[in-house]
Order: C-alpha cells, then structure tokens, then sequence
C-alpha cells in the first residue's frame, strides 16, 4: 500500500476540515459553550467519514465521480437545481477562503487586506496551474499540518481533560435561558454544515478519479477517510477546547480568524503564533483550492467537459477556464468589501440546505448494485448513511429560522 | 450492456456522460431520438448531445435561460456509434469524429500552451 496515497485524505481533512469555517466556529463554540459542542463535532466527523468513503468507493468502482452519476440519478432538473445551489455554497465558501487567506497574510506581513486578497488569488491561480493535481494535494496537505501546533498547545495549557472527555457525550447544556438555547442550536447545524461541507465529496470523489482509483484501492480509500478526517477533528476539536479554556472565562468573543492563532500564541509564545498562522494560511489555502476545483468539478462533470489536473490546462480547456473564474469570481466578491466572516455565515447556510441534495444520491448510488455489485453498501454503512442523511435533513429544514433567530449566531 | 440489449430506454440511457474511445468526455446523453419511420418497436435513431436537447425536459423559461447562456447547439450522434453502455456510453471513433468537441476546441484556442507541469 502506498502511504503517499493517504495525502488526499489529509489534504481534504486538514484543507476541508479545518477551513476558515472550522477556525471560527470551533473557536467561537469553545469561548460560548465550554466543552458542550465538542460531540456535535465527533457527531459530524463521523458522518463526513461515512460520505466520504461512499464518494470514493463509487469513484473506484463505478469509475465515475459523484456529479456525473448524480445528474443520472436525478434527472436534469432537480440535477440542474443541485448543481446551481452547490455552485452558489462553493462559490461562497471560496470567496470566504480567499477573505480568510487576506486576513491571515495581513496579520503576517503588514501589508493591505485587498492586496493580500488579490496576491493570495495570483498565487492560488499559479499554483493549480502549474503543478499536477498530486502535487497540489501534497503541497498544501502537508503544509497545513502546522495546524499540529493547536493540539500541542492545548495540551501545554494543561485543560481539565475529564471536561474535555465529557464534551465527547451528546449533551444540551443545563441552565440556559431561550435565546442561549436558540443559539446552542444554531451552533449545532452550523457545526455539522461546516465539518460536512459537500465540495469535500465533490473534491475526494474528483479526486480518486484523477488518481485513477480502483478496487484494489478502496482500502486506502477507508483508511484516508477514517486517518485524514479524523485528524482534521482532532485539531477543530482542539481549537474548539483551547478557546473554551482560554477565551470562554474571559469573555472573549474570538470572532476573527487570527483571535485563534493566539491559543498557540499563549503557551508557545511567538514561534506558536508564527506556526499557528502558517498552518492557518496553508490550510485555508487548500480550501480555497478545494472549493474552487469543486466548483469546475462539478460543472465540467454535469455537462460532460473534459476535465482534471492531471491533465495539463489545456487539455481540459472549459474546466481550465471555469476553475479561473470561479477563482475570480471569489475575488470579485471579496473586493467589494464584504466582511469575509458574513461570507462564512452565508457560506454554511447555504452548505446545509446543499447537503441532503448532495448526499442522497451518493447514498442511493452507493447501495445501488447495478454500479457497486459486490462493493454496495453494507449494513453499516446503510444504517450510518440514512441515520446522517436524516439528521442533516432536520438540520437543513431548522437552518433559515434559527440563523435569523440569531442574526447569524450574533445573539 | 451492449446496444443491442435491451435496455430500459430513459432510465438507462438520459444523462450519462458520453467518452470517445481514447476514454475522453465528450457531452452527456442530453435526449434521445427515435426513428419514427421504422417497422416494429420503436428503436433509437440518435444521441442528442448539447443545451438544445434540453428543450422538452425543462421547462419554457428555463430554456430561454439556457439558450441565453449556453446557446441551443444539438449534436446527432448515430445509435450504431455505442460501443458499450455501463456507468457511461462509450464511444467507437473520436470525439472530434462525431464534432462532439467543439467547443472544448473553440475553448482551447482561449488557453495559453505553456507552463503546466
């Protein structure tokens, strides 16, 4: 087994999982809640490892990615219908990414908000144009392991580590008052739409494609999405446990990306602090990356374009010039001057309400044996698949009311 | 599956992506066309490939959307061209033989030919 191979999947935890969504919501969630968040993120771990290995096993088997078997299954019009809203969440999502990344570069350097957007865009542009789909997998996948530097330093801040491992128990915290009870809420389905964002299926099963997956690896294929999500947890959970320790009894509401960098800041002092914002930049770097080619991913797929890195640019003329304006476009968004942390609120609004169209014909298609013969679902992977797809339903249903009730989990 | 199977016509056929047979993609089975004029059952003419086929499966203002956007090119691609049908339709000749890569080409000509690894 090449253990190479196990990169995509830390790239999709560490570039998906702790994204720019992840860093605000996992730090805001420790300073309001303590610990009372943490199972939400287990909860959607689990489920995003129970997607994730269906996209890429029908990848391997079915030798075609999620979007193309979708539209099949669906039709073309409410296949139309989940493409325009899955474009319009990654879009989001991207331009949010690209805010993050201008965010974080300014705090390194000095320099100017919009002139980190526009260097962060030139380089991200260069990057997926330049090097081959591997390559961009490995560079920005382990790079973003700087994001270790969270679970060192919350484990040098000595936390109380039975509150920590009775956070891991589903829980509703006692003693809130209803409007603390509306926002606990609202956490949760943000939570569960930022760990389960559905360009993390688009890109994994994309992926495999263009890695040229096959039976033989759908090890390999379980062990990334258990290994690389899995890490990708363990350091939301652990920003989620330092804000809680650090953040929650001072009231501090870190609402800015760059407030989570000063968890490391506390106990490791400014080499902490640099590390933190290296793997912060690097790891919203690869969401960037990932949104955007899940975006041309997903179009190229449903129109039936030739698409993939691991072609050169223009071998795949329409993908090469959808990833570009989709780039762009996340650019565009960012220059008018939009708050990027309104970005990741619409961003994971718009994620859930995507999530059941996403999901629903992975799992049909995953348990379908036309196209998965001996490799369909098992029991299990039933059992988890409809457990989640119900949960994120309620949770899709209950996200416009509560972001409303909480101005975007603001009250 | 092969052409001559049998096959359960819309379920099996609408909506599969389309390879040539150097594996590249070259459109999606976007509507179907009969052949009215034969004796028997009816029996598919053509794959319709491109946003015209779309017309009859969305609704009005949808299409004017689309013809706005992506135009209401149709390409015929001939039944006796399928060389097999599983997760895709895969093609006997070239994309460019059945001028399903037009526009991939036109886009082509957008893109410059340097500096990817």
């Amino acid at each position: 087994m090449n253990l190479l191979e196990l990169t995509l999947g830390i790239m999709t935890a560490v570039g998906g999982f702790v994204d720019i969504s992840e860093l605000v919501f996992a730090a805001q969630a420790g300073s309001k809640f303590h610990y009372a968040l943490m199972w939400v993120f287990a909860f959607a771990t689990v489920g995003i490892m129970v997607f994730g290995e269906m996209s890429g096993r029908v990848a391997a088997i079915a030798k075609q990615p999620v979007f193309n078997l979708m539209r099949h299954r669906l039709g073309l019009k409410l296949g139309l219908v989940t493409l325009l809203a899955s474009l319009i969440s990654n879009l989001i999502t991207c331009a949010a990414e690209i805010g993050g990344l201008a965010i974080i570069l300014h705090l390194l350097t000095g320099a100017g908000y919009m002139l980190m957007a526009l260097a962060s865009v030139a380089v991200l542009i260069a990057t997926i144009w330049v090097l081959p789909f591997k390559w961009i997998e490995r560079a920005y996948g382990l790079l973003g392991l700087f994001m270790v530097v969270f679970a060192v330093a919350l484990v040098k801040i000595h936390p109380p580590w039975a509150d920590i491992a009775a956070g891991l128990v589903p829980q509703i915290p006692s003693g809130l008052s209803t409007k603390e009870m509306v926002s606990f809420a609202y956490f949760t389905v943000a939570i569960i739409s930022a760990v389960m964002f559905p360009y993390e299926a688009y890109f994994y099963s994309s992926g495999a494609i263009e890695e040229k997956w096959g039976p033989k690896d759908l090890v390999i294929n379980r062990l990334t999405c258990v290994v690389g999500f899995g890490l990708g947890s363990l350091l939301a959970i652990s920003i989620l446990a330092s804000s809680a320790q650090l953040f929650g009894p001072a009231n501090i509401d870190p609402e800015l990306p760059g407030s989570a960098a000063l968890q490391a800041a506390v106990p490791l002092g400014r080499l902490g602090l640099l590390l933190a914002l290296l793997g912060m930049l690097f790891a919203v770097a690869g969401a960037a990356v990932e949104t955007c080619m899940a975006n041309a991913y997903s179009a190229a797929q449903f129109f039936g374009w030739e698409w993939g890195r691991q072609r050169k640019p223009w071998e795949a003329p329409r993908f090469t010039i959808a990833w570009i304006g989709i780039m762009l476009l996340g650019l565009a968004i960012i220059l008018t001057g939009i708050d990027p942390m309104k970005l990741v609120e619409y961003a994971v609004l718009f994620s859930i309400l995507v999530l059941p169209l996403t999901y629903l014909p992975l799992l049909l298609l995953a348990r379908d044996p036309d196209f998965m013969r001996e490799h369909r679902n098992g029991l299990l992977a039933n059992v988890l698949g409809w457990t989640y797809f119900v949960v994120i339903l309620v949770a899709a249903i209950a996200a416009v009311p509560l972001f409303i009730l909480t101005s975007g989990g603001q009250t | 599956m092969k052409p001559s199977d049998s096959i359960k016509l819309f379920g099996g056929l609408l909506d599969l992506p389309i390879l040539d047979k150097d594996g590249r993609y070259c459109g999606i089975v976007d509507d179907i066309e009969l052949d009215e004029k034969a004796k028997g059952p009816p029996t598919i003419a053509y794959l319709l490939v491109g946003p015209g086929a779309y017309r009859g499966r969305l609704p009005a203002w949808a299409m004017r959307l689309v013809a706005v956007f992506a135009g209401t090119r149709i390409t015929r691609v001939t039944w006796d061209a399928i060389a097999h049908i599983d997760s895709c339709v895969k093609l006997t000749g070239t994309a460019d033989s059945y001028e399903l890569h037009r526009c991939e080409n036109r886009a082509r000509s957008y893109i410059p030919k340097w500096g990817a690894m």
